[in-house]
């Protein structure tokens, strides 16, 4: 589905943060996740900021990684503050999605 | 004390300036855009220097990896830039802070 | 400096001189828009100077990359030098001239990857 961009925006860092959840990996490993999604227009440089913000914001740990091209990776791993943080999205999309349902099923 | 100051004070500039000289022409061109474009917004961000580095970090490894630096980062590079510096404060927010205070 | 006089005081006189000296290192062109630059910062002046710095540093900053690049002072300004002051400052009109700085880095962008034929 193409132009979800502007609807993505809120929901794409706790997405993130969930690959992140999964398992230890990296910026090019997540963007191609969220492509094999569906989210076709999520580029690598979204993905960049996003992890830029999870890393200030202390919600990750990063380990450098050497990699077989080039530069060593930079590998994401949540860390308490950060899985604390995941629990809060799901639980704030369970209430959004489930308020949104309701409202299309034409309930209360 | 100026931005430039505190980075060549910090003999990173140079070795920042040398690294993207070694990027793809492509990657090039857009970092010193983006650069330009940080310097006129100004944010706060651009003081501690690891935004710029952060930056060629993040093109050296999509270089390496033989994407052209559009596929990267998409074809709204101002966007790109923008979301880096969403949280950061800019000098002309802290200025007009000044004047109102 | 008068401009600097009037609303400092003398410490930084010091930082002062040596934007002066990054200034007359510039082409005659890219000088002589630093000087309106400066003009046209000046209304917006009850500064107290120290946050004024980063401002200035970073017209300054510009105008000496953009000469490195052999850029005319129109491709960095545009034309509207009062305009780009104010949108230094965060004064009124910032957030349109903030739109046009995004609109020319996107197409200047184009422009050059286009002539790498890439």
């Amino acid at each position: 589905m193409d132009d979800l961009t502007e609807m993505l925006k809120g929901t794409l860092e706790g997405c993130v943060l969930e690959i992140i959840g999964g398992e230890e990996t990296y910026g090019y490993a997540i963007t191609r996740r969220l492509n094999e999604l569906g989210f076709a227009d999520v580029v690598e440089g979204t993905v960049y900021t996003i992890l830029l913000r999870l890393e200030r914001n202390g919600l990750v740990q990063v380990t450098k990684r050497p990699s077989e091209v080039g530069p060593p990776r930079k590998f994401y791993a949540l860390n308490d503050a950060g899985r604390e943080q995941l629990a809060t999205f799901w639980a704030k999309w369970q209430y959004v999605s489930s308020r949104i349902d309701r409202l299309k099923e034409g309930g209360r | 004390m100026s931005i430039r100051d505190i980075i060549e004070g910090k003999r990173q500039w140079r070795a920042q300036l040398a690294r993207v000289k070694a990027l793809p022409p492509d990657y090039r061109i857009v970092y010193q855009e983006m650069q330009k474009y940080l310097f006129k917004v100004g944010p706060v961000d651009l003081l501690d220097g690891r935004l710029l580095t952060g930056i060629v970090d993040f093109f050296e490894e999509g270089a390496a990896s033989g994407r052209g630096v559009l596929d990267l980062i998409g074809t709204d590079v101002a966007a790109f830039c923008d979301d880096l510096i969403k949280d950061s404060r800019t000098y002309a927010d802290i200025y007009q802070d000044s004047v109102k205070g | 400096m008068s401009f600097w006089d009037t609303i400092t005081g003398n410490d930084l006189t010091r930082e002062w001189q040596a934007f002066e000296a990054r200034a007359a290192a510039l082409p005659e062109d890219h000088r002589a828009a630093w000087a309106q630059v400066q003009d046209h910062l000046f209304p917006y002046g009850d500064f107290t100077g120290r946050n004024l710095m980063p401002i200035v540093d970073a017209a300054l900053a510009l105008l000496e990359e953009g000469a490195a690049d052999g850029l005319d002072i129109d491709e960095i300004l545009g034309d509207d030098i009062p305009g780009f002051a104010r949108a230094l400052a965060g004064g009124a009109g910032a957030r349109t001239y903030r739109d046009r700085w995004r609109e020319q880095l996107n197409s200047t962008v184009a422009r050059k990857l286009a002539r790498l034929g890439g």
